[in-house]
């Protein structure tokens, strides 16, 4: 014997014992911890903190630009709407694909489930801690910068701080909405391709790979199908159209048509706007903000296009629970 | 301490996978204290650890643990316990500190009860300087204990230890077991899985050995090996004057290099052997039990079986 072992402070524990939803509660400051970095080595803490910076800092700026410009006539312009900006959840991706495999691959990967599952816990509460955690911090992130426009602007409006919160109050419940509607399909969605596999770099990739091929197709079968569109259509002549980056269809006419600039072309309803899953989160707040589809979206003019879009958000966030209550119930534990 | 039930209580208990049956008509009733569990790679003890902490649910029959119907309060039953596994079961980028303090979260501590309760366990399992050291870092005896720190961290009533020293080197295999030796004494009562009756005859009191799924023999550890125990006893020269006068009180004895070996079934033929000594007026170098080991009851037990 060497002598290192002491028995220097064991005593009984006769205080307080929570149940399932003690360890439950344990479990989703746990994942939060770990998906933040905190009490870990500093490289862990890189990523979602970047992240939280990346989703800010825009807001700082533009609120900056407009303490700049307050009292002029530039300070009635909007450079950037609530609505936009909340677009910026889509680096939640790069959070998720990151963040969401860390929380539970390793769980698989180094055994500690069995460890786990021997605690009052069961797949069900397991399921809601880890996707309430990822759910909290991508909500978190979200909603953060948002504070900092609205008081930011609330700050430096020529106006006055309380009539412009009086004159902006709906964007107080927009977007905490629809930044719980991005977030709970993240969180869901990341957090159940993760535990389909014990390796971290594969689930990334997968989530990844799912949002961005199905993006890409989508785009480009609309695409397609709207210069075929474009090729049937009222306009004569050879179709001299270009897409433009962000996917705008625009029709340069010809001269003697009228001249002047170039004219959009309405582009029509596209179903296939509907497997886009990149974008079917930023439809759900579209319906949140403007309660209609964007008309930029090829969604929009679709007949139910909003319900389709609900319909398939909510196919995603209950299929990905389906498959972690499933994968949870009885795990080699 | 209360007298508590039976700490495990076992009706016909049967767990039959695809192919195999992994334990069969088990019946149990095992007091508190420290208690073996020995079989064979195999021989359902893994399996048992598992129905008892509800994760696996038996194909016929009933068990309690701790007073509590499993199949009836699974969640209840695993507040009361601690585990240990045997296979490698901890976040490799913690540290132990961390590990241990959200596993005493998650047995329902307080956040600021399960840290200070980590940092007592981790000072008891001898981890105090290491604790803040990531798990990746640490040698098996130090994994095997922070495992140890995790299953107690909550003062469990009953902890389960599943070949706590697998893979220990022999100094670490005695630490480890004295800190099981010592577990009793915290209040914890014990069920130790292993393969090493030496484990067992060490620091159990109570014995229950499977096999194949099958009890072979259950009951305390020193009436199990009191029927066929071997005293050994160092007189110097005058060993022939001892073995007949031992002879002369109905006790079978025999040189064996160069000392005095006799066969004992209780506390009884041992003071018979020691005034037998102090008769004959003998020096007494040295007297030790070396009692038959478990091994030899269970290759007993099991041939039979």
């Amino acid at each position: 014997m060497t002598g290192a072992v002491y028995d220097r402070g064991y005593r009984a524990y006769e205080g307080e014992r929570g149940g399932r939803s003690a360890a439950r509660a344990a479990l989703f400051r746990a994942s939060l911890r770990r998906a933040l970095g905190i009490r870990r080595p500093w490289r862990q803490k890189v990523a979602p903190f970047v992240l939280l910076g990346i989703a800010a800092i825009p807001a700082v700026v533009y609120v900056g630009i407009a303490y700049v410009t307050r009292n002029t006539p530039v300070s009635d312009f909007e450079f950037v709407t609530y609505r936009s900006y909340l677009a910026v959840s889509n680096i939640m991706l790069v959070f998720v694909a990151l963040t969401a495999p860390d929380i539970m691959c390793p769980d698989r990967r180094q055994h500690v489930l069995p460890l786990l599952f021997a605690r009052p816990l069961t797949g069900v509460d397991y399921v809601v801690a880890k996707v309430g955690a990822m759910f909290a911090i991508l909500f978190g992130f979200s909603v953060l910068p948002q504070v900092v426009l609205f008081l930011g602007y609330m700050l430096v409006s020529d106006d006055g701080a309380l009539r412009y919160a009086r004159d902006n109050a709906e964007v107080l419940w927009q977007v905490p909405i629809a930044a719980a509607l991005l977030s709970i399909y993240y969180a869901s969605v990341g957090v159940a391709v993760s535990s389909l596999t014990s390796r971290r770099i594969i689930a990334g990739a997968t989530i990844i790979g799912l949002f961005l091929v199905s993006s890409i197709v989508s785009n480009a079968l609309v695409e397609a199908d709207t210069i075929r569109q474009s090729e049937q259509g009222s306009i004569t002549g050879p179709p001299a159209t270009m897409v433009t980056e962000d996917g705008e269809v625009v029709f340069i006419p010809e001269e003697g048509l009228g001249g002047g600039g170039p004219i959009y072309l309405e582009r029509k309803a596209n179903p296939a706007g509907l497997i886009d899953l990149l974008e079917l989160p930023l439809v759900l707040r579209d319906l949140v903000f403007l309660g209609e589809v964007d008309e930029i979206d090829p969604m929009s003019g679709l007949d139910n296009g909003g319900l389709y879009a609900v319909l398939i958000y909510a196919t995603m966030v209950v299929g990905a629970m389906v498959v972690l209550f499933v994968r949870y119930d009885e795990v080699e534990r | 301490m209360d007298p508590s039930p039976a700490l495990l209580r076992t009706r016909g208990l049967t767990k039959r996978y695809p192919g195999v049956t992994a334990v069969e008509g088990l019946d149990l009733d095992i007091p508190a204290g420290r208690i073996g569990l020995v079989g064979a790679n195999g021989a359902g003890k893994t399996t048992l650890f598992r129905m008892m902490l509800g994760l696996s649910h038996p194909s016929e029959g009933s068990l309690e643990v701790c007073g509590v119907d499993v199949a009836h309060d699974p969640i209840g039953v695993r507040s009361q316990l601690g585990y240990m596994p045997e296979h490698d079961c901890l976040p490799l980028d913690q540290t132990a500190a961390d590990i241990v303090a959200t596993f005493g979260e998650l047995s329902g501590l307080p956040p600021r009860d399960a840290r200070q309760r980590a940092s007592d366990v981790l000072d008891l399992v001898g981890l105090d300087e290491a604790r803040f050291r990531p798990i990746a870092g640490f040698s098996t005896g130090m994994r095997q204990r922070t495992k140890l720190a995790q299953a107690i961290v909550a003062d469990p009533e009953l902890v389960l230890l599943d070949e706590p020293t697998a893979g220990l080197d022999p100094m670490g295999r005695e630490e480890m077991l004295s800190l099981v030796a010592r577990l009793g004494g915290l209040g914890i009562s014990v069920l130790l899985a292993t393969h090493l009756l030496d484990d067992v005859q060490r620091v159990c009191d109570y014995v229950v050995m499977l096999d194949g799924g099958h009890l072979v023999v259950s009951g305390a550890t020193g009436s199990l090996l009191e029927r066929t125990g071997l005293l050994t006893v160092d007189v110097g020269a005058e060993r022939e004057a001892l073995i007949v006068h031992l002879a002369e009180r109905g006790l079978q004895a025999a040189n064996a290099a160069g000392l005095v070996e006799v066969q004992v079934s209780g506390d009884d033929d041992i003071d018979a052997v020691r005034d037998a000594v102090a008769d004959l007026g003998l020096p007494l170098h040295r007297m030790t039990t070396r009692l038959t080991s478990l091994d030899d009851v269970f290759l007993d037990r099991a041939g039979r079986g």
